[in-house]
């Protein structure tokens, strides 16, 4: 570059951006960037996440009001959805790249080329001379044939004099690890691929009832990737029962089993699956996995003998507090009847095993409910305005302008009389299953990089790039044999298989010991 | 025998391990001390049956949980130890033949194995559904293994950046070269090559191996720790997208065996940096080893997340 026009402001900016991409292309920018990521992570697995910890980042805006605001501002409470993690990873991928284009360049041009002959021999980390009993062109034939048979690239001059030949071997580790650091690029793809054009959400049924695969059947628990094409499914599981045991008396789970007939979206049978934990069911692309379950009383109402209300109500439970178990803690359900006027809600509360509700009556004793056992339910009905214009939770009821009306406790299988002509009873109590549905295509692409970055590291990391030079100069009856060579990596492992090379290339052809062979080692 | 007895031969033989390594312990800083080959000889042999010895208690652990004996994180620890020792006796006086390091391994495997009896010990049973996968049993070998070595590596880093300070300060050089010879610089005993297998050669000068010989055993054994540990975490998330329909969550152990990746991925980094060689290579290596030990203990004690259930309570 010429210093008249260094000035000018173009070659500044081709300056500083060659200045960048000479930074990004360094170890140590790899190193620092490597760190730095960590650094990112260790903020992430300290600080609560949302959509993890969402209680806790709520309790924090509560107690420390102003550090939560910080924590908010600099993205802490969701890191690794946070700008400058991305920004970390995205420089990371781009000094990737900065370092993995010249590496490969001189890859292929490495493997295109040959060996290339040396100089100085003597100057080498390791040379030695031997004298052999075998002209030079025999001699320097067996010296090839046993670096060829070491996997050795073999190049050389026959001919002149004197001879000579170059070898190396050992491009596998540098492919091995350009396979490593190229295979990030796949998952990468397989990633954006995969979220892109998949979805993944929640589908809730109940014992007994069947849901179509399709957007409004998520409930709102549905997240579409940004290429998704708005084309679900439409298959459809009828959920035959669910199962969920316990150990008596720890209460430690021992299985979740979801037992469902799937069929295809022109509602043709195709298979009945058992869904648990580790088992996921598939279906067109489509996986379900055992996610949650909770409990779902069948509850009727009736207005002077009209049903206006049927139906299983699914129950939700709120976080226990510490040091209880969710197996203690009974389930809130809500009905909401808006066709009444004035419109009436009633809450209810779930004991799936009414000797929890009685111990804790009686005893103040908190008890694990393991399997359904005489479920009960207290309940609380309301009456006045039940504002579903407003967001609604499917467990509760918003009383904000509803006046209590009556409470109470009904058993499964009774009835009770609410008044005002309304009667509720609650014949029986189902279960009802959680499913995580998802379809992401990118996962094969994921797990070829995943095996990819295997099968590159085992090279990358345990050969070794080794070179070796031969000439042979005639010398009386026999040959002069100067070796010379050294290893990149794994030198002291080089030190004893130079040694070995170099007493093979010397034996002689019957086989055995030169009786005359003098020798010279240095090591430097 | 019933699932009692065989539990209690496990806990016996665990017992027997325990004291094995505490006497092979003894001995072996008393060989690094004075240098009786005797003495040597019988702390390795105390060392190979406490390891027999511990693969009796975790076989019949297995036997009396009717499963593969990592489930628990008594179980966990009783396996990592076992194969620190392993790793230590076939590496380290296996392959590279030296005698004085065998009292810091088995230090390593005494205090694992008494944080596993006195505060994580549960007794045998069956594992909670989210455990209950082939995949776990790959999973969790992988990732104890990758620690083991792991553990082992940092270990030996440790020795290596206390021998590395004295013969600096032994060899202090001329003041006009100043800070000049670094590691970097490949200082003689990186070139003398003759220090290899026969490491024992290096043993002889000063009360450790020389820090060249102990800076290219910490870097073998985490390089071969390091895709034993890429391959776990690959193979959790295999689990992870079985059990819970996604293969990465950032759930607290997710992360922590990622940063545990991330830094001794910079380890590796390091060493093929000029002027982070040696000294600060060996540091990144040992922060490497607290982000293990959090990702092993503090994620499974006290980060609550999907993966609490180490079966402590
Ligand atoms: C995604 C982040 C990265 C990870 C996880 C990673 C991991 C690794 C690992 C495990 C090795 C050792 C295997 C080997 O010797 O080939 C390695 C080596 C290497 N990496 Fe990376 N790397 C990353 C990014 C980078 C970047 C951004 C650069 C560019 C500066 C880079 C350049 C190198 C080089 C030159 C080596 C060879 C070192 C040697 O031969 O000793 N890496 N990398």
């Amino acid at each position: 570059m010429s210093s008249a026009t260094a000035s000018s402001p173009r070659v500044t900016l081709l300056q500083s951006v060659a200045l960048v991409w000479r930074t990004l292309r360094s170890m140590r920018t790899a190193l620092l960037l490597l760190l730095l990521l960590a650094l990112g992570s260790v903020a992430g697995s300290l600080v609560p996440q949302v959509g993890t910890s969402d209680a806790r980042i709520a309790a924090m805006f509560r107690d420390h009001p102003l550090r939560a605001r910080i924590y908010n501002q600099l993205g802490l409470f969701d890191v690794f959805g946070s700008w400058w993690f991305t920004l970390i990873t995205a420089l990371l991928l781009v000094s990737l790249v900065a370092c993995l284009v010249p590496r490969t360049r001189a890859l292929v041009r490495n493997l295109r080329t040959r060996p290339q002959p040396a100089r100085e021999l003597e100057s080498m980390r390791h040379y030695t001379v031997r004298h052999v009993a075998l002209a030079p062109d025999r001699a320097m034939a067996r010296a090839r044939r046993v670096l060829r048979r070491r996997l050795y690239r073999v190049a050389g001059s026959n001919g002149s004099a004197p001879q000579s030949l170059a070898a190396d071997k050992g491009l596998a580790r540098e492919a091995g690890s350009l396979l490593f650091h190229w295979s990030f690029f796949l998952i990468l793809v397989g990633v954006i691929w995969g979220k892109g054009t998949g979805f993944s959400g929640q589908a809730t049924i109940v014992e007994g009832q069947t849901w179509t695969e399709a957007h409004a059947n998520y409930a709102g628990q549905i997240h579409e990737g940004r290429f998704f094409d708005e084309a679900h499914t439409g298959i459809r599981v009828h959920v035959d029962s669910f199962t969920a045991t316990y150990r008596i008396p720890s209460g430690i789970p021992e299985d979740f089993v979801t037992r469902a007939d799937l069929y295809d979206p022109d509602g043709r049978y195709v298979k009945t699956v058992d869904i648990r934990v580790n088992h996921p069911a598939a279906i067109d692309g489509v996986k379900l996995y055992q996610f949650g379950y909770g409990w779902a009383p069948v509850i009727d109402v009736r207005e002077d003998g009209r049903l206006v209300a049927s139906g299983p109500v699914v129950c939700q439970q709120g976080t226990p507090p510490p040091g209880v178990s969710p197996l203690q803690l009974p389930w809130d359900c809500a009905v909401k009847l808006p066709s009444l006027r004035p419109q009436v809600g009633i809450q209810f509360r779930l004991w799936p095993d009414s000797r929890a509700l009685y111990a804790l009556l009686s005893a103040g004793k908190a008890m694990p409910m393991l399997t359904e056992y005489a479920p009960v339910m207290t309940y609380t009905a309301y009456r006045g305005d039940l504002r579903l214009d407003r967001p609604q939770s499917i467990s509760s009821i918003d009383t904000a302008a509803m006046r209590r009306w009556t409470s109470g406790v009904i058993g499964a299988g009774q009835s009770v009389q609410l008044g005002r002509g309304l009667t509720m009873s609650f014949p029986d109590l189902r279960q009802y299953t959680v499913l995580e549905v998802k379809r992401d295509r990118g996962l094969w692409i994921e797990l070829v990089a995943a095996i990819l970055i295997l099968v590159g590291l085992l090279p990358a990391l345990y050969t070794s790039r080794r070179k070796v030079w031969v000439t042979a100069e005639p010398d009386g009856s026999g040959t002069v044999l100067k070796v010379g060579g050294f290893a990149l990596q794994r030198r002291p492992q080089f030190e004893q298989e130079f040694a070995r090379l170099v007493d093979e290339i010397a034996r002689s052809s019957d086989g055995r010991a030169d009786e005359g062979s003098r020798e010279k080692v240095h090591t430097t | 025998m019933s699932v009692e007895q065989w539990s209690r031969v496990s806990t016996d033989a665990f017992n027997v391990a325990l004291f094995a390594y505490i006497a092979g312990m003894l001995g072996y800083f008393y060989h690094l001390a004075f240098r009786r080959p005797v003495v040597w000889r019988i702390a390795s042999l105390t060392a190979y049956a406490g390891l027999l010895a511990h693969l009796v208690s975790v076989v019949t652990r297995g036997i009396a949980a009717g499963r593969v004996p990592w489930g628990n994180m008594y179980e966990y620890s009783s396996l990592l130890s076992l194969l620190v020792v392993a790793a230590y006796l076939i590496i380290v006086e296996g392959v590279y033949r030296l005698r004085t390091l065998g009292g810091f391994a088995l230090a390593f495997a005494v205090l694992t194995m008494a944080i596993a009896v006195e505060f994580l010990y549960v007794g045998p049973g069956p594992l909670v559904p989210a455990l209950n996968s082939y995949w776990i049993k790959i999973h969790v070998v992988a990732a104890i293994a990758g620690s083991s070595l792991f553990a082992l590596g940092s270990i030996v880093t440790i020795l290596y950046l206390v021998k590395d300070r004295f013969e600096r300060r032994a060899a202090t050089p001329p003041p006009i070269m100043g800070g000049a010879v670094g590691l970097e610089e490949a200082p003689p005993h990186f070139e003398a090559g003759s220090d290899e297998p026969v490491g024992a050669a290096s043993e002889r000068r000063g009360l450790l191996p020389s820090a060249a010989v102990l800076d290219r055993i910490a870097y073998r054994t985490i390089a071969f720790a390091f895709p034993i540990w890429t391959f776990a975490i690959i193979a959790g998330a295999i689990w992870a997208e079985n059990a819970w329909g996604r293969y990465w969550g950032w759930d607290p152990k997710e992360t922590w065996s990622f940063i545990t990746w991330v830094i001794f991925a910079g380890y590796l980094h390091a060493r093929a940096t000029s002027g982070w060689k040696g000294h600060r290579a060996a540091v990144i290596a040992l922060v490497g080893f607290v982000s293990l030990l959090i990702t092993y203990y503090a994620v499974n004690l006290w980060i609550v997340g999907l993966h609490s259930y180490a079966g402590v309570s």
